[in-house]
């Protein structure tokens, strides 16, 4: 019963995909393969995400992906259609994916990039010092997250939850460091992260 | 499946020009959203290429706590008390002996209990955000999360199943920026429940009606008063055994070099009640801002009692009066510093002793060893100190889940 509201919840987010497979999930003694094929129907066989809104993770760092799915697992971070799938995940089945999806080459999206966005979110990143934490190439490090080449409806969707303290990162200090900014200096920035 | 992506595809395309329609719409005029972080990191002079150390969410395995490194004054002792609960933060003790935990980024409360002769650390609470303030009265932990307050009255009588909890949040009414404020919360000599609530920024002008203070409430939630002012990040205070006034530790600001501006340590005198310690104008023993600027920046600010090192991130204070440690020990503070991030040179991970002296109080070591300045890598980071009723004292590794017992034992005559 329970498994069938899930359902229809989740057909209403429009995210079918990943609770059609997250059946799986429920079972016990799920090999790192099919677990894998689960990631992807969401965040694509490559680890880029075609999908609206659903993160990219190829080239994402090891320990960012471990540290998310173990925040999704406690509840801390909380994403709906995540919830079934990280539930009785173990530490070393976490790690697993995260070494798998570091390894996958980063691809740009598609999604359109917009230059004159671009120049005003670089002038931004640059007061914001954005590189200090995530690199110059913004490909981030330790439990700090690639930004570039992530999907820009990502990006403005997760800069919005930080301004609006609707989510934190393992530290506060991205709530911080987008304090004060706009919806179109949030979305210059994600032009911005994107096209690097 | 296709055709899901398809569709999303379209979506995407229609979202991109509902994106573009709602450019300019502005986040201005929430209530206690404090404008702009002012910080300028380019004039730091720092490497740019600071940042946040990572905290570990798992366990780390007994055979790698680095109890070895860990240096003492002559006569005392460090043991592993209890491991295996990452994250490890707050402590405060039940009646019956209960060590409850609070962390930040796992969200949960441990309960560590005695079995055996041996700790049992389970998870009491998880999927709160960051509950870091925890404090006990008359055998209730009080659990202060960021956006949420809970009191579990009799909770050593149910840690299997510590129920909802009555929830206070309401009462509060705590703001729910995210950024400084994590909680530490705890009972004063009055009996009112102090909690703090700091600057959600680096550094910026925040609404002082709601940011930067140290407030105190009646147990339920009642009769809010603000104790202390100006106050950046302060996740640890206690009171003085003797004259009884508060006293905390407070972060200073990020991104204006190396050396500092040095983080403190605090006094609120008695009838001082109110008083502004000066953030964001000026800082440390009287350093005005270089980025929010104000004429006489330290005009009638209340500066601190002790300094207590750039960047060292003194979270956990506790003023000591057990029976164990030498008669010089009784009644100094110890301070947990968690240890810095910005700054090039790393500089803390230790205990540190504040020995009080009047209004002001000097520094000392006490815990060394987590920190190897030639590699410039750390082995631990101390976050918060905890005094037993045997008088040994508990500190709190937030980087490797475990918690050290300190203890002293003088070497009797003629060994």
């Amino acid at each position: 019963m329970r498994f069938a509201m899930r359902w229809r919840r989740s057909l209403v987010l429009g995210l079918a995909a990943a609770v059609f497979c997250a059946g799986s999930a429920f079972a016990q003694n799920v090999s790192l393969a099919e677990r894998i094929q689960l990631c992807a129907s969401c965040h694509g066989e490559d680890g880029s995400s075609r999908i609206e809104k659903i993160p990219s993770l190829a080239g994402q760092p090891e320990f960012r992906v471990l540290v998310q799915l173990i925040l999704m697992r406690e509840g801390v971070r909380k994403v709906e259609t995540m919830e079934a799938i990280v539930k009785d995940m173990k530490d070393d089945e976490m790690d697993a994916l995260a070494k798998h999806f570091a390894k996958l080459p980063p691809k740009p999206s598609g999604e359109p990039i917009d230059a004159s966005l671009v120049r005003r979110g670089a002038v931004l990143a640059k007061q914001r010092n954005c590189v200090s934490c995530h690199l110059p190439t913004l490909a981030g490090q330790q439990q700090i997250p690639r930004l570039a080449k992530q999907r820009v409806d990502y990006l403005i969707q997760a800069l919005k939850e930080f301004r609006d303290s609707k989510r934190s990162g393992s530290d506060t200090l991205m709530n911080g460091a987008v304090a004060g900014l706009s919806d179109a200096d949030l979305t210059a920035l994600a032009h911005y992260a994107a096209s690097r | 499946m296709f055709n899901t992506t398809l569709c999303r595809r379209v979506l995407l395309v229609a979202g991109a020009f509902a994106l573009t329609a709602a450019v300019g719409s502005s986040a201005f005029g929430q209530a206690g959203f404090s404008p702009i972080d002012k910080s300028n990191p380019a004039t730091s002079k720092q490497d740019t290429g600071l940042k946040p150390h990572a905290t570990p969410p798992t366990v780390t395995p007994a055979d790698k706590l680095p109890l070895d490194k860990i240096k003492l004054p002559a006569g005392f002792k460090a043991e592993v008390w209890s491991s295996g609960h990452p994250a490890a933060r707050t402590m405060v003790e039940g009646p019956k002996g209960t060590i409850f935990m609070g962390t930040r980024q796992l969200g949960r409360v441990y309960a560590i209990t005695n079995k055996d002769g041996k700790r049992e650390a389970k998870v009491l609470l998880q999927g709160l955000t960051q509950p870091n303030g925890l404090a006990i009265k008359d055998g209730a932990l009080y659990v202060l999360a960021i956006n949420r307050v809970f009191r579990y009255d009799n909770i050593e009588d149910k840690l299997d199943n510590p129920g909802a909890g009555v929830e206070l949040t309401d009462k509060f009414n705590l703001p729910d920026t995210v950024h400084h404020n994590w909680k530490y919360a705890d009972f004063g000599p009055d009996g009112k429940l102090y909690v703090q609530v700091g600057a959600n920024c680096n550094i910026c002008e925040i609404n002082p009606g709601i940011h930067g203070q140290i407030r105190r409430y009646n147990a339920d939630g009642t009769g809010m008063e603000i104790v202390a002012r100006g106050i950046r990040n302060t996740v640890g205070f206690d009171w003085h055994p003797v004259t009884k006034e508060l006293w905390f530790t407070d972060n200073g600001r990020d991104w204006a070099g190396n050396a500092g501006p040095e983080d403190e340590l605090n006094r609120v005198a008695k009838g001082q009640e109110g008083a502004f310690y000066g953030f964001p104008y000026c800082h440390a023993n009287g350093i005005p801002d270089p980025d929010v600027k104000k004429p006489n920046a330290c005009a009638g600010v209340t500066l601190p009692a002790a300094l207590t090192g750039p960047h060292s991130a003194g979270l956990g204070i506790k003023f000591y009066t057990g029976g164990m440690f030498p008669k010089s020990y009784q009644n100094v503070a110890f301070i947990a510093r968690r240890g810095s991030w910005n700054r090039e040179q790393k500089f803390g991970y230790d205990v540190a002793v504040a020995r009080i002296s009047g209004g002001k109080a000097k520094i000392e070591p006490f815990l060394t060893g987590l920190l190897d300045e030639k590699a410039n890598t750390f082995h631990g980071r101390p976050t918060y100190v905890h005094q037993m009723k045997d008088g040994s004292l508990l500190v709190s590794d937030e980087q490797n889940g475990a918690v050290y017992r300190i203890t002293y034992q003088a070497k009797s005559a003629g060994r």
